[in-house]
């Protein structure tokens, strides 16, 4: 009974572990509301960062899943960076997906 | 006289800021050879098939060579990335900035209106 308990509760485990690792879907529209800040340095091409400086990030068209690496680095302070660490920390997982999903679904301007 | 040489030493110290801001330019034909390694997981023209790896092709290189200072100085940590750069000197690392950016790839600065707007 006690190595079937265990087992059980190993199988549980398993299957919340496999959950986590599976993102939630992001929703664009949401993503939409939620990258207005990002648009600030991200939609000025050639937006200059300083100290040191250097041209802001293009991250159009980019992979969606190294934008949300990406994300959660600055959020968690892995990534170092002070104003994309400052948006990262206000932003939920869910809206991290939500501001993946809008990038992708954005198409290149001609 | 003592006008006109606060008036010279003035535009010297501009010329100076000058220099030192544009980036000792990168060879973009010196960081195509270097970049067999970086290849393997950026792709072969930067354009990244892996979703794990960022698309490099046309990221502007004064990011592309900070990103690498600090991959090197650990200022970014990343366990793939950290080994890479080991090896490269600085003008390396301006020489594959100056390459990435010169390619062609999917990379844009974010529209900051979407269509249907």
């Amino acid at each position: 009974m006690t190595k079937r308990r265990a087992s059980a509760l190993a199988a549980t485990l398993a299957g919340l572990l496999v959950a986590g690792a599976v993102h939630a879907e992001g929703d664009p529209e949401k993503g939409r509301y939620a990258s207005q800040t990002c648009l600030g340095c991200h939609g000025i091409p050639d937006q200059a960062n300083v100290y040191p400086t250097y041209m802001v990030p293009k991250i159009g068209g980019q992979h969606s899943e190294y934008i949300v690496s990406a994300l959660e680095a600055y959020r968690s302070g892995d990534r170092t960076h002070p104003t994309m660490q400052a948006q990262a920390r206000a932003l939920s997982e869910q809206e991290i997906q939500d501001i993946a999903a809008y990038f992708a679904s954005i198409d290149q301007p001609r | 006289m003592q006008r006109i040489s606060v008036f010279f030493a003035t535009a010297a110290l501009m010329m100076l800021a000058t220099l030192s801001t544009a980036h000792a330019a990168g060879d973009p034909e010196a960081g195509r050879e270097k970049s067999q390694t970086c290849a393997a997981c950026h792709g072969e023209k930067g354009n990244s098939q892996n979703a794990m790896y960022p698309k490099l092709a046309g990221q502007h290189p004064s990011y592309l060579y900070v990103t690498l200072k600090q991959y090197k100085s650990g200022e970014r940590d990343n366990a793939i990335m950290s080994g890479q750069v080991t090896q490269l000197s600085d003008q390396d690392m301006r020489d594959l900035a100056a390459y990435y950016g010169s390619l062609e790839g999917d990379l844009y600065t974010l529209p900051l209106r979407d269509g249907g707007q």
